[in-house]
């Protein structure tokens, strides 16, 4: 991939800001289920685009980045949900990194839909730790149900993005 | 989607599955409804008798009040005052009780009905 330093700098501040935006839009928008706390992930793309273009390293940041400029944003910076979402995006990213740079079976669906349960997993582990109780485990069966149709739209998106990444990342990949 | 992907997403789907019902089985085995629920009568605050609620059992039981006889009528798992002495008739018009938590109350013959048990939850809030 792309190595010189100030397009691999724009292209992941421009991968920050896009996944900012999507971390935000996400929380305007309601999922209808009865359950709390399921969201479409959108903001993964981003995290699976810095994975893919320049590996763990940069997905991270990516991941960080993003987590904490839609906190400050949201106005949930520190608070608990926070938190949450900083584990979620850590384990997500790791899981997907490895996933993408260490098997070739996966699509991008299946990547996406390991990110979406490493994701929830994490985030039930920090959770049960955070209140100091193993009950929020009752969320998991909920969560990975619902990690796949979350996983797969995500997925999906990133199969047709990449479809054309020639024309899309012609200057920076 | 590729072979590996189906593989993984009927891996999650199981392990969804095995999850959900290894946590949720003792709900369904042992819904909230079937714990005991039990009526506490008490006359001048001094426990009179307790009866079992459960479905199908039938009975009614005379409680001597300051006023006199009060006849309580059990109907499965509901309770309730089916005769009392005084002209208010305030706990007759109370009907029947079933929820943990619910009480019928005769004041002037110092009788109370109280249904005791594990309280479900009056509402959730978000």
């Amino acid at each position: 991939m792309m190595r010189s330093g100030t397009r691999r700098v724009v292209f992941l501040s421009m991968l920050v800001a896009m996944g900012t935006a999507l971390h935000v839009v996400e929380g305007m928008l309601a999922i209808p289920l009865p359950v709390p706390g399921v969201k479409l992930g959108l903001a993964n793309i981003v995290t699976v685009l810095a994975i893919y273009l320049y590996g763990l390293r940069d997905g991270m940041t990516v991941a960080l980045l993003r987590v904490l400029l839609g906190s400050l944003i949201g106005g949930v910076f520190l608070a608990p949900g926070f938190l949450l979402g900083l584990t979620g995006a850590v384990s997500s990213t790791l899981v997907m990194a490895i996933l993408l740079k260490r098997t070739r079976c996966f699509s991008m669906i299946g990547i996406s839909m390991a990110g979406a349960v490493g994701h929830n997993i994490g985030q039930l582990l920090a959770a049960s730790l955070l209140l100091q109780t193993s009950a929020v485990l009752y969320y998991l069966p909920i969560l990975l149900l619902a990690g796949i149709p979350t996983g797969m739209f995500t997925g999906y998106l990133l199969n047709s993005l990449l479809e054309h990444k020639s024309e899309i990342f012609r200057d920076f990949a | 989607m590729t072979r590996a992907d189906k593989v993984l997403l009927v891996g999650i789907l199981l392990a969804s599955l095995v999850s959900g019902t290894a946590l949720y089985s003792r709900f369904f085995l042992d819904p909230v409804g079937a714990q005991p629920i039990q009526a506490v009568v008490t006359v001048s605050g001094k426990a009179f008798r307790t009866i079992a609620l459960q479905s199908g059992a039938r009975s009614s039981f005379v409680v001597q009040g300051r006023q006199g006889a009060s006849k309580v009528e059990v109907d499965g798992r509901r309770v309730r005052m089916q005769q009392a002495p005084c002209e208010n008739g305030i706990c007759l018009k109370q009907g029947w009780i079933e929820h943990p938590g619910q009480s019928v109350v005769c004041v002037p013959g110092e009788i109370v009905i109280r249904i005791e048990g594990a309280a479900p939850l009056d509402a959730v809030t978000r």
